[in-house]
């Protein structure tokens, strides 16, 4: 196979690093830190939101709409992990990312089995209203979690 | 030290003037990536929610920087990756391109790997781990490769197995499955 080599040429990215003026890492981490950290009361509505869309979604009345409702669900879920990721709401990430996992696992051969959304907008329904330190929270996790390695584990 | 490799605390960095664009169908995402840039001293020049948007600003204007989330409706960032490494733009074609993956479709590792980015990092990430790949992409000196399909940074992959413990987690899965079931075949032979 040819193989054709474009000699790097310097980018501007690399000549403004080295500029005068800047911050250091120090303080460009610790604005970063800060800023991120304004978005957090934003978050909590951010998931709701996403959890809602996810609750929306009908499974597919035709074969030809599977795609585009199973994009819905995943694109949704994706919303979910957004809103959770950076803020603590590990569990939450956690569960949609399960979810995820099971969308793309799906093919025509092992379709994507559309009663198990409806358990995830309440499941992450739940995980989003529980406090922190519930006892549940990690059951409801847990749970989720089997039925993903079950329905993943199996050969196929 | 910072937590970036190779890069103390107090080592300086200018990125005030470089010319970034953030590609993000999620408004929340793409705050979240521009909040944790401007930490660093970048401001967003260009804020887009489809790849569409961004290819009619990366046809006329030439940036430094292109931080781009993955999964998108439509054209996503694979394929806007891939139509920029291809597009013929000058800078912007060889500009450094930092991919932002909510979840990695198992069908699109390849794709991740082959569209032309400089790196893809998975969210949540940290604010050091996207100054890292930022400072990295800087002074990245790789050269570019055309080869078949692919046109980006040289890629260097080691043959054979990866080192170290198994990390995948649909193999890790299935080797779960099959020593449960294993341990639940035991366990009924032992009761009969």
């Amino acid at each position: 196979m040819t193989v054709i080599t474009h000699a790097r040429r310097k980018s501007r990215l690399s000549k403004i690093i080295d500029e005068a003026g800047g911050v250091s890492i120090g303080a460009a981490l610790t604005q970063a830190k800060a800023n991120l950290e304004a978005l957090k009361p934003r978050s909590a509505a951010e998931v709701a939101d996403r959890i809602a869309d996810l609750a929306a979604i009908q499974p597919p009345a035709s074969p030809d709409q599977t795609m585009t409702a199973l994009g819905q669900a995943y694109r949704a879920a994706n919303g979910v992990i957004d809103g959770a990721g950076p803020f603590g709401m590990d569990d939450i990430r956690a569960v949609a990312i399960g979810l995820c996992d099971l969308i793309d696992a799906a093919t025509p051969e092992r379709p994507f089995d559309w009663r198990v959304l409806p358990v995830y907008a309440q499941s992450l329904q739940l995980l989003l209203a529980l406090p922190d330190d519930a006892e549940g929270r990690l059951k409801v996790r847990e749970s989720l979690e089997k039925m993903v390695d079950r329905k993943l584990g199996q050969p196929g | 030290m910072s937590g970036l490799e190779g890069l103390r605390d107090s080592a300086v960095i200018n990125l005030t003037g470089a010319v970034t664009m953030v590609v993000d169908d999620s408004p929340f995402g793409l705050d979240i990536t521009a909040s944790a840039l401007l930490g660093f001293g970048i401001k967003t020049r260009y804020a887009c929610h489809s790849a569409a948007e961004a290819i009619d600003i990366l046809k006329d204007h030439p940036i430094d920087l292109l931080v781009v989330d993955t999964e998108m409706p439509e054209m996503d960032g694979y394929e806007l990756v891939r139509w920029l490494r291809r597009s013929g733009l000058d800078p912007n074609a060889f500009a450094p391109v930092i991919m932002t993956a909510t979840h990695v479709r198992r069908s699109r590792v390849t794709e991740a790997r082959d569209c032309g980015a400089n790196f893809v990092i998975t969210k949540p990430f940290s604010a050091a781990s996207l100054l890292e790949r930022i400072v990295f992409v800087a002074r990245d000196t790789r050269p570019f490769l055309e080869v078949g399909d692919y046109f980006g940074p040289d890629r260097r992959f080691r043959e054979g197995k990866a080192p170290g413990a198994e990390r995948r987690a649909d193999v890790l899965r299935k080797m779960k499955h099959a020593a449960d079931k294993a341990a639940a075949a035991t366990g009924a032979e032992q009761a009969g």
